[in-house]
Formats: C-alpha cells, sequence, structure tokens
C-alpha cells in the first residue's frame, strides 16, 4: 500500500471520525445560542438562488440586512403587503434580532392600521375592518418574536401597547401582563406602573388588586404621583379597602 | 518538521501573495465600511451599526474565504511553473516543511488582513457608535424636556452599546479566520493532486458552499426516513465536506450573542483537527507525487 492509499484511507477516515463530533459541536453551539438553526429551505424561493446560497454561505445577516432595506423601500412606496412579506422573510433569516420583530409589528400594526383607518378611498366598515386586522398581525408577529426571545424587554413592552392602545376593545388583562414582563425583563421600571394601570381598567377584583399592590408598594416607597395616587384612591373604593389602610385624604400628590 | 525552514517558506510565501496586490482588497474594504458606516441614516440607531456590522464582517468573510482558496490554490501550481519548486525541494527540504511553510504563509497573510480590517473596521464602529447614543440622548432630552430619567437614559445606552464595539465582535472575526484557515488547507490538499489552478478553486469552492450547509445534510442523515441512494449520497458528502456552518458565529455575534471562551475553545479545537488532517492527508498525496 502506497502513501496515496493511506491518503485515502485516512481522508475518509476522519470524514467518519468528524461526523459525531460536528454534530455534538452543532447541537451545543445552538443550544448556547452561538450558532443559529440552519436556514429554512422553504425561504429558498422568497429569497431567491443567490441571496439564499449567500444565506448559507454565512452572510445570512448581511442578507438580513438587504430584505430589511427593501422592506424599507417597499415601506416607502405604501407597499403593505410587500412590507409584510419581506419583515417576516428577515424575522424567519435572523429570529435572534429583537428590532426585526418589533419593527416587523410595528409596520403592521401601527403604520398599515393606521394607513387604512385614515384612507377615505375606502369605506369605513372596510376601513375599520383593515384597522383590526393589521393590528391582530402586529399581535401575531409579536407573538412570534416572544417564542423565540421570552426574555425581550422591548417585544414586551411593543406587545402590552398593542393590547393597551392599538386593538379595538382593549384588552387591558394582556397588556398589563406584557408591561410587567417587560419591567422583569430587565425593561424600565415605569412598566410595572403601567401594568398596574391597565389592570386597574378592569372591573375583575383580582386583577384590581394586584394593580392596587404594585402601586400601594410604589406609594410607600416614595413615588407620590397625581397618576398613582389619583388610582389608588378609585382602587381602595372600588376594592373597598378599610379606611385605615387608605392612602392620607391630606396629601397632596407630589414628584 | 524543520521550523525554521517552515518560517523562511511561510515568509517567502507571504512576500510572493503581497506582490499579488491583496492590499487593493484591504483598501476597498475600508471605503466599504466607511460607506456602510453612514449610509440610511433614517434607520433606527440598533439597526445603523447592525448594518454596519453586517456590511463589515461580509466584506471579512469574502475576503478570508477568497484569499484561501484562491491564494492557496495558485501557490504550487505557480511554484511548478516557474520552477521554484525544484530548486526548494533540491535543498535539503522536506515536501511536509514546504506544504506547511506554504499554509503558515498563506494563514499569515488572512490573520494580517483580518487584523487591519477589524482593527479599521472597530475604529469606524466606535466612531459611529458614539455618534449615535449622542443622537440618541439628544432625541431624549428634547422628549423629556431636557430632564432625562436615569432609567430611561441607561436603557437607550445599553441598547445601543450592545449593538456597538464589544470585544465578541473580535472573536467572531477569529472565526473567520477559522474557517479560512479550513478552506486553506482543503484547497492545498485538493491542489496537491490537482492538475490545474482552475480545478483547485472550483473544487474548494464547491466544498465551501456544500460545507455551509453541511449541517442541513447531516440533519436530513441523521434523521433517516429516506430512501437508500439518498442515504448513501448524503453520506458520502457529509462524509467527504468540512462543516463550515460551525463557524458562522458571526450572525450571533452580530445580534449581541457574546461568545464564551468553550464556544470559540469548541471551534478553534475543531478547525485545529480540520487544518492538521487536511495537511497530513496533502503531505501524504504530494510525498510520492512525481513532480
Amino acid at each position: 500500500m502506497n502513501a496515496r492509499h493511506w491518503a485515502i484511507i485516512l481522508f475518509l477516515g476522519l470524514g467518519i471520525a468528524k461526523l459525531p463530533l460536528e454534530q455534538h459541536s452543532t447541537t451545543t453551539l445552538r443550544s448556547a445560542g452561538a450558532l443559529n438553526a440552519p436556514t429554512d429551505l422553504g425561504l429558498r424561493e422568497n429569497l431567491g438562488q443567490m441571496s439564499f446560497a449567500a444565506s448559507l454561505g454565512g452572510l445570512r445577516s448581511l442578507v438580513a440586512s438587504i430584505t430589511y432595506l427593501q422592506a424599507f423601500a417597499a415601506f416607502e412606496n405604501v407597499d403593505w403587503g410587500k412590507v409584510d412579506s419581506l419583515m417576516t422573510l428577515t424575522t424567519r433569516l435572523q429570529p435572534n434580532f429583537g428590532t426585526y420583530w418589533d419593527d416587523a409589528a410595528s409596520r403592521m400594526g401601527y403604520d398599515a392600521a393606521s394607513y387604512y383607518r385614515y384612507d377615505e378611498s375606502r369605506p369605513t366598515l372596510y376601513r375599520n375592518r383593515l384597522y383590526r386586522e393589521h393590528v391582530a398581525r402586529g399581535i401575531e408577529i409579536l407573538n412570534e418574536g416572544l417564542q423565540r426571545l421570552p426574555n425581550d424587554s422591548k417585544l414586551h413592552q411593543r406587545l402590552g401597547e398593542f393590547y393597551a392602545r392599538r386593538l379595538e376593545p382593549p384588552d387591558h388583562v394582556e397588556a398589563g401582563e406584557h408591561f410587567l414582563l417587560c419591567s422583569q425583563n430587565g425593561g424600565l421600571k415605569v412598566y410595572e406602573r403601567m401594568a398596574a394601570y391597565e389592570w386597574a381598567k378592569v372591573e375583575d377584583r383580582p386583577t384590581q388588586k394586584r394593580a392596587y399592590d404594585i402601586l400601594r408598594s410604589s406609594y410607600l416607597r416614595g413615588l407620590k404621583l397625581p397618576s398613582v395616587i389619583i388610582t389608588l384612591k378609585a382602587l381602595e373604593k372600588s376594592l373597598r379597602i378599610p379606611p385605615w389602610q387608605h392612602i392620607p385624604e391630606t396629601e397632596g400628590p407630589r414628584e | 518538521m524543520t521550523p525554521f525552514r517552515i518560517w523562511t517558506l511561510a515568509m517567502s510565501t507571504v512576500t510572493q501573495l503581497l506582490r499579488m496586490k491583496i492590499i487593493v482588497f484591504l483598501a476597498v474594504f475600508c471605503v466599504i465600511v466607511v460607506a456602510a458606516a453612514f449610509a440610511f441614516p433614517v434607520m433606527n440607531p440598533e439597526q445603523q451599526l447592525k448594518l454596519l456590522k453586517d456590511v463589515s464582517f461580509g466584506a471579512l468573510q469574502l475576503f478570508a474565504v477568497i484569499i484561501a482558496i484562491v491564494a492557496t490554490a495558485l501557490l504550487l501550481p505557480r511554484d511548478v511553473e516557474d520552477r521554484t519548486l525544484y530548486t526548494i525541494l533540491a535543498k535539503p527540504v522536506t515536501r511536509l516543511d514546504y506544504l506547511v511553510g506554504k499554509l503558515l504563509g498563506v494563514l499569515i497573510v488572512i490573520a494580517s488582513g483580518l487584523i487591519i480590517m477589524d482593527i479599521a473596521f472597530s475604529l469606524v464602529l466606535w466612531i459611529r457608535e458614539g455618534m449615535v447614543l449622542a443622537d440618541a440622548i439628544a432625541g431624549l432630552e428634547h422628549d423629556h424636556r431636557g430632564q432625562v430619567p436615569p432609567d430611561a437614559l441607561a436603557a437607550v445606552t445599553e441598547s445601543v452599546q450592545k449593538q456597538g464595539l464589544t470585544w465578541s465582535l473580535h472573536l467572531g472575526v477569529w472565526a473567520i479566520f477559522l474557517k479560512a484557515a479550513v478552506l486553506a488547507s482543503l484547497a492545498l490538499l485538493i491542489s496537491s493532486f490537482a492538475s490545474s489552478t482552475l480545478f483547485t478553486v472550483v473544487t474548494a469552492f464547491c466544498f465551501a458552499i456544500l460545507g455551509h450547509g453541511q449541517g442541513l445534510l447531516r440533519d436530513f442523515l441523521f434523521k433517516g426516513g429516506i430512501s437508500y441512494t439518498e442515504y448513501a449520497f448524503a453520506a458520502v458528502l457529509a462524509v467527504i465536506c468540512p462543516d463550515l456552518g460551525l463557524f458562522d458565529a458571526v450572525d450571533a455575534v452580530i445580534s449581541g450573542h457574546v461568545l464564551s471562551l468553550r464556544e470559540i475553545g469548541i471551534m478553534t479545537g475543531i478547525g485545529t483537527l480540520y487544518v492538521i488532517g487536511y495537511t497530513v492527508v496533502a503531505y501524504l498525496v504530494f510525498v510520492e507525487k512525481e513532480l
């Protein structure tokens, strides 16, 4: 046996031996978040062959940036269908970048929904239906993003805003849940109070109690903002809090 | 193996490659980075910085992969063509020294190029990060009439800094170097038996493309439920191709993931295994080659 035969044996041996090692390393790196899952083969038709090959070839993030820019161009041309499909493509390529989910949802739930609501060339009922459909699409995108990034404070904040301000009628319970999750996952502390303000609007007693507990604790920490005092007073009344537990009547709101 | 001879050969390879005007690519890279840094200022701050990183890392990867394949593929045939190879091997230089010296030379050129580009990119990113942060803070001050709450300021600063210059970005460059090193050693192996430069370049690029889809291929192979022919075809490809997707940490790094020492250790270990394995196979092919 000459050196060439040994070369072939070594090459094939190395190839077989590396398979379990590669599989194990890939699993470890993917679970640690250092590697993304492979590009979905279903994206090939939407991306085109060149972009798909580039996304396979380690340029996935760059391809995502390009599809994002194309979505931005479609946004400027008010082509909402194209914006949605390109932003979907972008989030599929880079599912761990929260900003893409946030932007995709905002384009649909804010920009497209508002565009249709104020588009007077369409009948009012139809405009309202398009508004609701696009807000629902925004919520759907955010829920999908949160499945990937459950601890992303910005996505929780945005979803809370959707439930509180975009959905008709608003869902104050869900809005409060997401505002609270925003605050618990590194978001601004103000969102804890936002959750309480949302829950205070619900007639359900246990939910109002949660709102009361948050606001009372803020008040006791010295946060005596007008909104805190007014909402606490209303909650004391609706929850029938014993008078000796009420916050002082005489104390005026101060920052 | 003689380290001194290998080093001498590596340095001569570096000189040989620098004469091929590789430096021009670095200048083009700098122009691309600066252009990307100031393009699309209407986007949100995070996306502006991400776009700069995407374009820069894309250019870094292209540079590394192209130089790794083309430069390595050119070296052996050129030495045969201008008869330098005979002069070298007539001296007390083993064929292993020659191959390792050539590979080391290519790796030095790639590493130097990546370091220079990393410095240029880091500088531009650092400047841009400062500008984007200043704009974001100015926006906040405008919204809050000069009295920005400290937690809002901290949140904006954190979100911009997460997309700005971090140590993890340099580890991303290291992952690109590892990928290039694997491709260079693979191109050296192909070059050791190939009859033409074009064959080496085309074949190595095919391996590069297949290597990036190796994860999909292996999932397909291990998932089962496929025909015997499909299984055999997938198995052959999975055995002969290196998994280059293992070095694609750049995507995660750009999104803000911080690579741990363990993760970078796994990549370095696998990369070293490929380079040593392919170089030994290349030597076994080259040692009996009639020149």
